[in-house]
């Protein structure tokens, strides 16, 4: 099981005048499923760049596994054990289903011998079911394969923490319940799984940590089930009264 | 249609598609090493092989960089021509570097010392614009290269006195041999070696890890970085290799092997254009098929200076003859503009991606593919029936 300590102190990110992510901190040491919701717009995706390296964040710090992340590049961020995928789809349309595992596998361990990580490489498809398309041009997968691809690629990497943005998204109730297999499984192997969802459903059912996000600061933290009755969260949600 | 069906059949039973590709490229190879000692050939046509060799190095050197590393560059001739007059000022002038107290005079820089220093300013060139452009993408990248390309191309043109201007500049020869013939039969052996070096470098690189890194660099950079892959290192790579190649084939060619002198005129944007027409009509994203475009164009577009056209049905000219010959000049060129065009509205991949795809099999491997969803949908469906 991979060590797994993931910290962020006062992380804020500002676009112009758009206080994007207003110095959220909150920190994973544990192999836990965080489910990261908030209305549209409240940051979670700025927070997931933020996290990669996509962003450099305006001020504050990250710390995965004692080694300081924020303002590093992607790549960076990626070898030192932080996974992502993205909230649309980025598949490498030109290159096989194969060829898209190898990239990962290669950048994370480039002494292996390329039949052990193409022999890993099918392992990982064959639990996604999309092991059939192995030789197939990832432009031709359909949109909830091309996800289920995005989160192969992950397990190449073997990173112990995974961040996952909108993994159900337009995607075929069949291969949801594949997605679902997947962060159990995951979690179950000893990583931290932080999901961004739109699906309360799936929120809900899935997450034993609960983090809320509104207009870029961090409203609520705590079990699903305490978060939801949450007043803070309630009124981002629904709204207040202007009598109130 | 069913003959070339039972045609591919046998040969799938038989000796096998890639099999058969390697073969035959075993006995173009063979072609170009036999050419030469054709006695019915002329010089001319040896010259015209070596400006083959030439762009295809060149072209398929912008394959690697474009098509695979999606760096769209218009600097390319720009490289060649520092490689060539890095090498010829250098032999000329010598360099002095006061402050390490090293002088080496023109005299003690060889020929090949000469295309070494051409080809490491090249790529040190190279590494200042890849870096330069690493936060530039598509159009702007683009942009970026043809200024530097111009940029380059004027300061040459308005040093005169030290370039040689339009005139341009006359390099040390690399080979000195009295016997004309007995030349021109060593520069084509040499531009056809480098040719089939610099495409197996080219191949090597393609085919290990990088070559992976590139192309997902080309679909994807921020993906690519989210996956662990250093865009950085492998942006700056790539401009430095290619522009060592193409500076090393601008030196080796410009001295006294294809050319006897640089000139201004060959760095001129049109001249880029046609290097990114071949690599297009061939295949952009193919080291062979790019090198084959510019090599078969190249042949072409000479073969069609002049174009003898025999008139059908007895018809005859006004002063008798039965056949007149077309100057074609320019025209020759809109003709390779048509093919152009042509080529990236219904061929996108070039004209010989189906060529090579179908010796690499990778259409049957698609099938493949294709008949095991079809395999599998089929389960799907009985499962559900069962399950009715």
């Amino acid at each position: 099981m991979s060590e797994i300590n993931l910290e962020l102190n006062k992380i804020a990110k500002r676009f112009g005048g758009n206080q994007a992510v207003d110095h959220v901190s909150f920190s994973v040491t544990k192999p836990q499923l965080i489910g990261m919701i908030g209305p549209n717009g409240a940051g979670k995706t700025t927070l997931t760049n933020l996290m990669s390296g996509m962003l450099k964040p305006s001020s504050g710090t990250i710390y995965l596994n004692g080694l300081r992340i924020d303002g590093r590049a992607p790549y960076h961020v990626t070898r030192a054990g932080l996974g992502r995928t993205f909230q649309i789809t980025r598949a490498l349309n030109r290159m096989t289903v194969m060829e898209n595992m190898m990239v990962p596998g290669l950048a994370h361990e480039p002494g292996a011998r390329q039949s052990d990580l193409e022999d890993r490489a099918r392992q990982i498809l064959s639990m996604l079911t999309i092991d059939h398309l192995t030789n197939e041009y990832s432009r031709a997968l359909s949109g909830g394969q091309r996800k289920l691809l995005e989160l192969g690629r992950l397990l190449m990497l073997d990173p112990s923490v995974i961040i996952l943005d909108e993994p159900f998204a337009g995607v075929h109730p069949r291969l949801q319940e594949t997605i679902y297999n997947y962060i159990h499984r995951v979690h179950e192997d000893g990583k931290a799984i932080i999901f961004i969802s739109h699906n309360m459903g799936a929120v809900f059912e899935l997450s034993q940590r609960l983090i809320v996000l509104n207009f870029g600061a961090l409203i609520a933290d705590g079990e699903p089930q305490q978060v939801k009755n949450d007043p803070a969260v309630i009124d981002a949600y629904l709204g207040h009264d202007e009598d109130d | 249609m069913a003959l070339f069906k039972r045609i591919q059949s046998a040969i799938d039973r038989g000796i096998g598609r890639r099999r058969l590709g390697y073969l035959l490229l075993g006995l173009v190879v063979l072609f170009f090493l036999w050419f030469p000692n054709d006695t019915s050939q002329s010089n001319y046509a040896k010259t015209v092989f070596i400006s083959g060799f030439f762009y295809a190095i060149l072209s398929s050197s912008w394959a690697l960089l474009a098509g695979i590393a999606g760096q769209f560059s218009f600097g390319h001739m720009a490289f060649m021509g520092i490689g060539a007059y890095v090498a010829g000022l250098f032999a000329r002038d010598g360099i002095t570097f006061a402050a390490l107290g090293i002088a080496l005079s023109p005299e003690s820089i060889s020929a090949v010392g000469a295309i070494i220093i051409g080809t490491t300013a090249a790529g040190l060139v190279g590494l200042v614009i890849g870096w330069l452009l690493l936060r530039l993408r598509s159009s702007y990248l683009a942009l970026f290269t043809i200024a530097f390309s111009e940029l380059f191309r004027i300061a040459m043109l308005t040093e005169y006195d030290f370039t040689g201007g339009s005139n341009g500049l006359s390099l040390r020869p690399l080979l000195e041999v009295a016997d004309v013939d007995t030349a021109r039969q060593i520069e084509y052996y040499l531009m056809f070696g480098l040719l089939i070096a610099c495409l197996l470098v080219m191949y090597r690189v393609t085919h290990s890890p990088i070559g992976i890194f590139l192309r997902a660099m080309r679909e994807d950079e921020d993906a690519a970085s989210a996956l662990g892959v250093n865009v950085v290192r492998y942006k700056i790579l790539v401009f430095v290799f290619t522009s060592m190649i193409v500076g090393l084939a601008g030196a080796i060619f410009y001295s006294d092997v294809g050319s006897e002198r640089i000139i201004p005129e060959q760095l001129e944007v049109l001249q880029m254009s046609l290097i990114i027409a071949y690599a297009c009509i061939g295949g952009m994203e193919s080291l062979l098929g790019a090198a084959a475009g510019a090599f078969i164009s190249r042949y072409l577009l000479e073969a069609m200076r002049q174009v003898v056209i025999t008139l059908p049905f007895g018809l005859t000219m006004a002063d008798g003859s039965d056949a007149f010959v077309w100057e074609t000049g320019a025209w020759r060129f809109a003709l390779f503009g048509l093919v152009m065009v042509l080529t990236l509205r219904y061929m996108r991949n070039g004209l010989l991606y189906p060529i090579f795809t179908w010796f690499s099999g990778r259409d049957l491997v698609m099938k493949e593919t294709v008949a095991k969803r079809k395999h599998d949908e089929d389960h799907a469906a009985m499962l559900e029936d069962q399950d009715e």
